[in-house]
């Protein structure tokens, strides 16, 4: 298979400006392996990322979702990334309602220590949107 | 007004019905004001054209001669109704708002929004045998009048709403009064307190509560496990319906992007919609760089954006109501489909909208130890 064929699915990241961007950071000064699926977006908290923001990057057709945070009990701010927890479950849950593929939206713990852990995230989540393949939507015109 | 009030036998006062339910129903009313438990009552009258209903406020009580308790469409959802009289504070007035359960529990959703102050507020509400489309009132006055009638007493709800076919809390007592109309021998109606403020008033009124409200309790049980049953019939029907985004897009194409939905939703109560923020108000280099992505671009865009952000940020308090499927001019089952989506993000968090207002609204609290399924499994 030539390299042009295989792939490389476009996975927009949120990351947390206190513990995942610094694990992010650190993956790269550690120099790393990762897939380039992933275009991070800095927040200052998980919990600001409105289930809207997910929902308008999967219409828009990104393949996958990924919310990165602080583990619980780390946030910054106390208490985030315990309504992060909620908000997203319930967002996964209007997704699985209506039958679109709630698996191309992830949420994921990643301290600032945590590089390893980041690279790791990223690989596999990507491998996991190749094999669900492109976000239909994306080929959708009447959204 | 608690959490476990729901599944509770509840005790009530019987009282008789002289001429109709209605005018029992106003004859309290009028009771109410004349020992001073409330100063005024806002309530549906019939407009004067007789093709729609609207809300009042009533001070002079000989205009309660004219309400409608329980009119046969919902034109205002009451907790609009009491939002708009209320959301600047009330501290003089006692209001008793007379509503159907739904609206009760809109107004209870309300109020955990901070768009009411209920400390002055009576909420009343009464069995209800469900809604007629709005339009049918528009185009047939009278024979929609007669078929509500008929359909009060036989509570044969083919005539009514989609989405009131499938309520299974039409009786649900969340106000602080609630009249019940169900088993009783048509010749008495049940008045059921459900607060201490509910409870004061019928002190004050001199009506005894008696336990004998057991065939209202055992109707209630029997009809809500009946609809409940039809409920989730029709919601696995449209889930599987709808099934995958293609079908989901063909449901809201017919969309003309009128936002009518929002307009009447009573949870939809921001200030200013996401939807109608300079977020959603794109450029003409966007629209090229999204036609250039897709090869095409509709205008309008964003409207599954619109629907699905909706139920992302109202579905958690959605009480089907079904003021967005009546308003919608292009017939979309708007009500429905949020009414199965609603359903599935409140069971998440065992919640119930407008159950009871001392339960928080599920985002706005979290424990510490829940809902890990969501969470990465990796490293």
């Amino acid at each position: 298979m030539k390299k042009d064929d295989i792939f490389l699915p476009k996975i927009l990241t949120f990351l947390c400006n206190w513990c995942s961007y610094a694990g992010a950071d650190l993956a790269g000064t550690s120099r790393l392996q990762y897939p380039a699926s992933i275009l991070p977006v800095r927040v200052m908290c998980s919990s600001r990322v409105d289930p809207l923001l997910i929902l308008r990057a999967f219409l828009n057709g990104f393949d996958g979702v990924l919310v990165t945070g602080c583990h619980l009990g780390d946030c910054h701010y106390q208490e985030g990334n315990y309504y992060t927890r909620r908000r997203f479950v319930m967002l996964k849950k209007v997704f699985d309602s209506l039958g679109l593929e709630s698996d191309r939206l992830r949420l994921s713990w990643v301290s600032a220590a945590e590089g390893q852990k980041y690279a790791k995230v990223a690989t596999e989540f990507t491998q996991k949107i190749r094999e669900l393949g492109e976000n239909s939507s994306k080929n959708k015109i009447f959204l | 007004m608690n959490k476990s009030a729901e599944t509770s036998e509840k005790k009530g006062a019987v009282l008789p019905i002289k001429t109709s339910i209605q005018d029992s129903i106003k004859d309290l009313l009028k009771n109410g004001i004349d020992h001073c438990v409330f100063d005024a009552v806002m309530i549906p009258l019939r407009v004067p054209a007789g093709d729609s209903f609207s809300y009042v406020l009533i001070k002079n009580k000989s205009l309660l001669n004219d309400a409608f308790p329980l009119p046969p469409t919902m034109s205002v959802q009451g907790a609009k109704a009491v939002s708009s009289v209320t959301r600047l504070g009330n501290r003089n007035m006692k209001i008793a708002a007379v509503m159907r359960p739904c609206e009760i529990r809109a107004t209870i959703e309300l109020t955990k929004l901070d768009q009411t102050d209920l400390e002055n507020i009576i909420l009343i509400s009464m069995d209800c045998p469900g809604t007629m489309p709005i339009l049918d009132m528009v185009n047939e006055p009278e024979k929609t009048m007669t078929l509500f009638n008929d359909a009060t007493k036989s509570w044969d709800d083919t005539q009514m709403r989609p989405v009131c076919q499938i309520c299974d809390k039409s009786s649900m007592v969340a106000g602080d009064l609630h009249i019940g109309t169900l088993g009783t021998d048509k010749k008495s109606f049940f008045i059921i307190p459900n607060s201490t403020k509910g409870k004061d008033i019928l002190e004050k009124l001199k009506l005894p509560l008696t336990d004998s409200i057991d065939s209202w309790n055992k109707k209630v049980k029997e009809n809500s496990e009946k609809k409940l049953k039809k409920r989730q019939e029709v919601h696995s029907d449209l889930k599987n319906k709808i099934g995958d985004l293609t079908n989901l897009l063909d449901i809201f194409s017919q969309c003309i992007n009128c936002h009518n939905c929002m307009r009447v939703c009573p949870i939809c109560s921001c200030r200013l919609c996401y939807f109608d923020s300079n977020k959603v108000k794109h450029s003409s280099e966007e629209y090229l760089q999204r036609a250039k992505d897709k090869g095409s671009i509709r205008i309008l865009p964003d409207t599954t954006l619109f629907h699905m952000g909706r139920m992302m940020h109202m579905s958690l308090s959605c009480v089907s109501c079904g003021s967005c499927e009546d308003a919608c001019p292009m017939s979309i089952p708007v009500a429905q489909i949020f009414s199965m989506v609603a359903d599935e993000t409140q069971r998440l968090f065992d919640y119930v909208a407008g159950r009871c207002l001392e339960e928080p609204l599920p985002l706005r609290t979290y424990k510490e130890d829940e809902l890990h399924e969501v969470e990465d499994v990796h490293g």
